[in-house]
């Protein structure tokens, strides 16, 4: 009796051992592992764990994230895109690697990924301290153009991060130059709103959802955003193309992928997972009540909107003179 | 390791020098007029300063006669050991994705502890229980990416 | 007084309940866990927060936290390998306790005043939200560049060496928070070509590093320590409210310090143990007993850490702004659950602050009891030859190293930091000011660097206004003491202690 439990005890390890062979057709047949670049507690780190949780429900295999940090981003990217390309890493990647590499910082761009699918889009916004004389974004406009170079100061985000070259952008679409207005760099956008509230700066041009607070708070106020649409979270503040005729698209966007040359099967199994994980009533809630943008996007889409960043950011980053040549 | 303060004070007085002139020669920042080289150097200059400082003894007052616990009548091959533990982790840095975990952690614990004269008997449980349960509550607990290599853990 | 009942209700919930001592206990586990910070906790929490009631999850955020700060002091103390950068200000002063045969009263003396600090910082929350709001937001990169300095001479009080050495210790730590690019600039510094550097060094390896690392090595050239005479670890409380009492003052200093700068973002928990520590040694009756296991300036330290993160809730309650980087995990986690951060938190929503602040109380009052557990657990480590120690702890270095950025390259900065916290050791310089300046490194160029480019090339209004025009003549007083006694010295010809500073 004894004999026999232990030869089938042995039967089941040993089938145990060749199940992930067997299974090897189907994907995925064991965990995957989901990089992420950025710090664990960032808005990235959050979409990227809702995400992987709800892909775990889908996919019936656990999707554990990894937080790869370090480099501003470059670390976690370059990794990503080195991975051996099987289906089982995978990971977020966000607008940052549409500009690292113009920097000269790493030589991983967009290309070295396969997109699957985008979860996220942040456009940028204009906000003013509550106590602001300027009531509209053209009042502050006309207030820039009329002043002389450096002496508004902005800020949202770090030298020549994200915010920064939108408000180059800005500042190009009106025929100025992009160092007009004096760029303060702060350690990402919650600083530069407390800044803005303590009196320290004349605006911020991060996300509306990362101003939010202080927006809720009565403390500042957003004079507009810059997106071709108005936020469905905040429909009151006006889009930039409607009062100023300027048409900016760039944003923070967020995109799963994996390294490039993924197989076939493992596209076609998470693309409509993806997409069914948008669309759950959990992911919708959870971006709605953190006023994130949802803007979903297939790894077509995706990819179609990677290039035309790496082609806007480029163009604003040489512009602000922050390429490198 | 004890040196005197002449010699770390010259040290210091190099390391600042080199920290504020390489500093001095990172590239300005287009359109800000202060730089990423002004915190280095700032630096640097105190660096030199106390380094000077150090060197000639101006402090030297106030520091607590330490206890001198050199082992004596030991072969000077003994002082070398204090460089066992960085050697293990350089170990751990190169031998972790090839071997796996659960092997380079036995190995680390085994050599540590005989290192710090452990008898054999008490060496190898040590050696052969610790990384399995640091591995569970890491790679279980935690979901920390422990390299599984040659000898995979089997949960 | 409806709100307060419903509140109560709320909180005794049963899932609520489970949700505090489950999380309780997985705060001291990771806590205790060399190189895993308090953020890592709960980061790992966020996925399980979306499938519990808000109440529920706001609360194992809460406590986990909390517990987690707690317990990262207990491989300080025991092991000399501080959790979080905050007990770095203590670790010695706690190992040197443990090593005269009293880890029970400094284990104590920890979880004791770290509770009762919780609780101050939470009544603060309650009382003063605010107000202390109000207070926060008059900061601006000016306050906080001479807070920052400040924060970096405690330092040179705190030193049992040489005050140059320590400053130079300091300078040191500055000069490593330089690598990297995650400076005012963007450029990257100091990086020799290095991927793996343009991200700067983590605070957690270097701690550990010059800490734990630096301990192992002096452990294979210095014969086993007589071992501690074989009695029972007494009692953990006992001897807590005679402490309590002898040393009301500086509790009461190091709660109100705490809820102070906890109030600030980005200056937390990590500064206000080492102000308070700081503050603890230059008004003490006793300066000449700190650095040799005197438990005074662990009451204050202690008392000041936890009040600071209670308090530091309340910028991240009102305005959404993270006072750390767990308040930001929490921030999205309200959001999550649409309890939006903002006033109206407090009017509309007034039953679930309540609850919140009820969650507060009730996870420091656990944390007494299961404190003691985890401290008798944990202390059967000194109890082990330490042949057997030792390797083990090397081996949590590595992983613990690893864990914070699942980069190896951690792991290879913690053996150099090894041997450099061996070397500095050996010659009076303290690592401990080698720890403050990276991790303060960052936020004294930050403000120093946009407060000048805010100016523009100005120094004049670094003293115009006028928080920051008292901040800077404290400063300055800290700055010239050690100077100061130096002329003393060198006049009058005698030793002054560390005490009888010129202010």
């Amino acid at each position: 009796m004894t004999m026999i439990d232990r030869r089938s005890l042995l039967g089941a390890g040993a089938a145990l051992l060749a199940a992930p062979a067997l299974a090897q057709s189907r994907w995925p047949a064991r965990p995957v592992q989901m990089l992420c670049p950025w710090a664990a507690g960032g808005g990235t780190d959050a979409v990227l764990r809702i995400a992987a949780t709800l892909l775990e429900k889908e996919l019936g295999q656990p999707f554990n994230v990894v937080n790869r940090t370090g480099g501003s981003g470059v670390v976690g990217h370059a990794a990503l895109a080195a991975s051996p390309p099987d289906g089982y890493t995978l990971g977020i990647i966000t607008s940052e690697i549409c500009m690292l590499h113009w920097q000269g910082l790493t030589e991983v761009t967009y290309k070295n990924f396969t997109p699957l699918g985008q979860l996220n889009n942040d456009p940028p916004g204009i906000q003013v301290n509550a106590s602001s004389a300027y009531k509209d974004v053209k009042q502050l406009a006309d207030a820039i153009k009329a002043s002389q170079p450096g002496k508004f100061k902005a800020s949202g985000t770090g030298q020549g991060g994200i915010w920064h070259l939108a408000l180059a952008s800005w500042l190009g679409a009106m025929g100025l130059k992009a160092d007009h207005v004096r760029w303060v760099p702060s350690n990402g956008a919650a600083p530069a709103m407390q800044d803005l509230a303590a009196g320290g700066l004349d605006f911020t041009t991060c996300s509306v959802p990362e101003a939010r607070a202080m927006l809720d708070a009565g403390r500042a106020r957003s004079l507009a955003v810059m997106a071709p649409e108005r936020l469905s979270a905040f429909s009151n503040i006006p889009t930039l193309k409607e009062t100023m005729g300027i048409d900016i698209t760039a944003g923070a966007m967020r995109i799963i992928a994996g390294p490039s040359n993924l197989p076939a099967e493992v596209k076609a199994a998470i693309e409509p997972a993806l997409k069914k994980v948008f669309d759950s009533k959990e992911y919708q809630e959870f971006m709605n009540a953190r006023g994130f943008g949802l803007v979903y996007a297939d790894g077509a889409g995706a990819g179609r909107a990677l290039e035309a960043a790496d082609k806007s950011l480029g163009d604003a980053m040489k512009a602000a003179g922050l390429a490198k040549a | 390791m004890l040196l005197s303060d002449r010699v770390t004070g010259t040290v210091l007085v190099v390391l600042g020098g080199l920290a504020a002139w390489s500093g001095s020669r990172l590239p300005a920042v287009p359109g800000q007029d202060v730089g990423p080289a002004a915190f280095p150097m700032l630096i640097g200059f105190g660096l030199v300063i106390c380094g000077v400082l150090i060197a000639f003894g101006i402090g030297h007052s106030f520091e607590v006669p330490e206890e001198e616990e050199a082992p004596a009548g030991r072969s000077s091959f003994y002082g070398l050991r204090i460089l066992v533990p960085p050697a293990l982790l350089l170990f751990y840095v190169l031998a972790a994705e090839p071997l796996g975990f659960l092997p380079t952690a036995a190995i680390i614990v085994l050599v540590g502890a005989l290192v710090l004269g452990a008898r054999l008997i008490l060496a190898l449980p040590i050696a052969l229980i610790a990384p399995v349960l640091v591995h569970l509550a890491f790679y279980k607990l935690l979901r920390v990416p422990l390299p599984a290599g040659i000898l995979p853990a089997p949960w | 007084m409806n709100d307060l009942l419903e509140a109560v209700r709320l909180v005794a919930a049963p899932d609520v309940m489970i949700a505090i001592v489950a999380s309780a206990i997985y705060g001291l586990v990771v806590g205790s866990l060399p190189g895993l910070s308090a953020t890592m906790a709960t980061a790992l929490l966020v996925p399980v927060t979306f499938w519990l009631s808000p109440i529920a999850a706001i609360a194992t955020i809460i406590t986990a936290s909390a517990m987690a700060i707690f317990s990262g002091d207990i491989p300080g103390c025991l092991l000399r390998i501080p959790g979080t950068p905050a007990s770095a200000a203590y670790t010695d002063e706690a190992y040197a306790m443990t090593r005269k045969g009293q880890a029970e009263t400094a284990l104590g003396a920890g979880l004791w005043f770290s509770a009762i600090g919780g609780i101050v910082g939470t009544l603060s929350l309650v009382l003063m939200a605010p107000l202390l709001a109000e207070m926060a937001l008059s900061f601006s990169t000016f306050e906080y560049f001479w807070l920052a300095f400040l924060g970096l001479m405690c330092a040179t009080l705190v030193a049992r060496s040489s005050p140059i050495k320590a400053i130079a210790s300091m300078l040191l730590g500055l000069l490593v928070s330089c690598i990297g690019m995650e400076n005012p600039a963007g450029t990257p510094r100091f990086t020799f070509g290095l991927t793996d550097l343009l991200g700067g060094i983590e605070p957690i390896p270097a701690l550990v590093g010059v800490f734990a690392v630096s301990e192992v090595m002096r452990a294979m050239v210095t014969p086993e320590p007589p071992k501690l005479p074989d009695r029972k670890f007494g009692s953990i409380l006992a001897g807590q409210w005679k402490l309590t009492k002898k040393y009301q003052w500086p509790m009461w200093r190091g709660n109100f310090i705490g809820v102070i700068i906890g109030v600030l973002p980005g200056a937390g928990a990590d500064m206000a143990a080492w102000v308070s520590y700081a503050m603890s040694k230059k008004f003490s009756k006793e300066p000449e007993k700190f650095g040799t296991g005197h438990p005074e300036g662990l009451v204050e330290a202690g008392a000041s850490n936890n009040a600071s993160l209670a308090s530091g809730w309340v910028p991240s309650l009102l305005f959404g702004i993270p006072g750390d980087t767990i308040t930001a995990i929490a921030i999205g986690v309200l959001y999550m659950k649409g309890l939006n951060p903002g006033p109206t938190l407090f009017t509309e929503r007034a039953s679930s602050m309540y609850a919140l602040y009820l969650i507060f109380i009730l996870a420091n009052i656990i944390m007494i009891p299961l404190g003691i557990l985890m401290i008798r657990l944990a202390s059967q480590v000194l109890r082990a030859p330490r042949a057997g120690i030792m390797p083990v702890i090397l081996l949590l270095c590595a992983v613990g190293a690893y864990a914070t950025g699942n980069n190896l390259f951690s792991v290879l900065m913690v053996g150099a930091f090894g041997i450099l916290g061996f070397v500095m050791d050996r010659n009076g310089y303290p690592v401990a000011a080698l720890v403050l300046g990276i991790v303060m490194g960052t936020m004294v160029e930050q403000n120093f660097i946009t407060s000048l480019i805010k100016s523009d090339g100005d120094v004049l209004p670094f003293f115009e206004r006028p928080v920051s025009a008292v901040l800077a003549t404290m400063t300055i007083g800290a700055l010239l003491w050690p100077l100061g006694v130096w002329i003393w010295n060198r006049t009058g010809g005698r030793r002054l202690p560390a005490q009888g500073a010129a202010e």
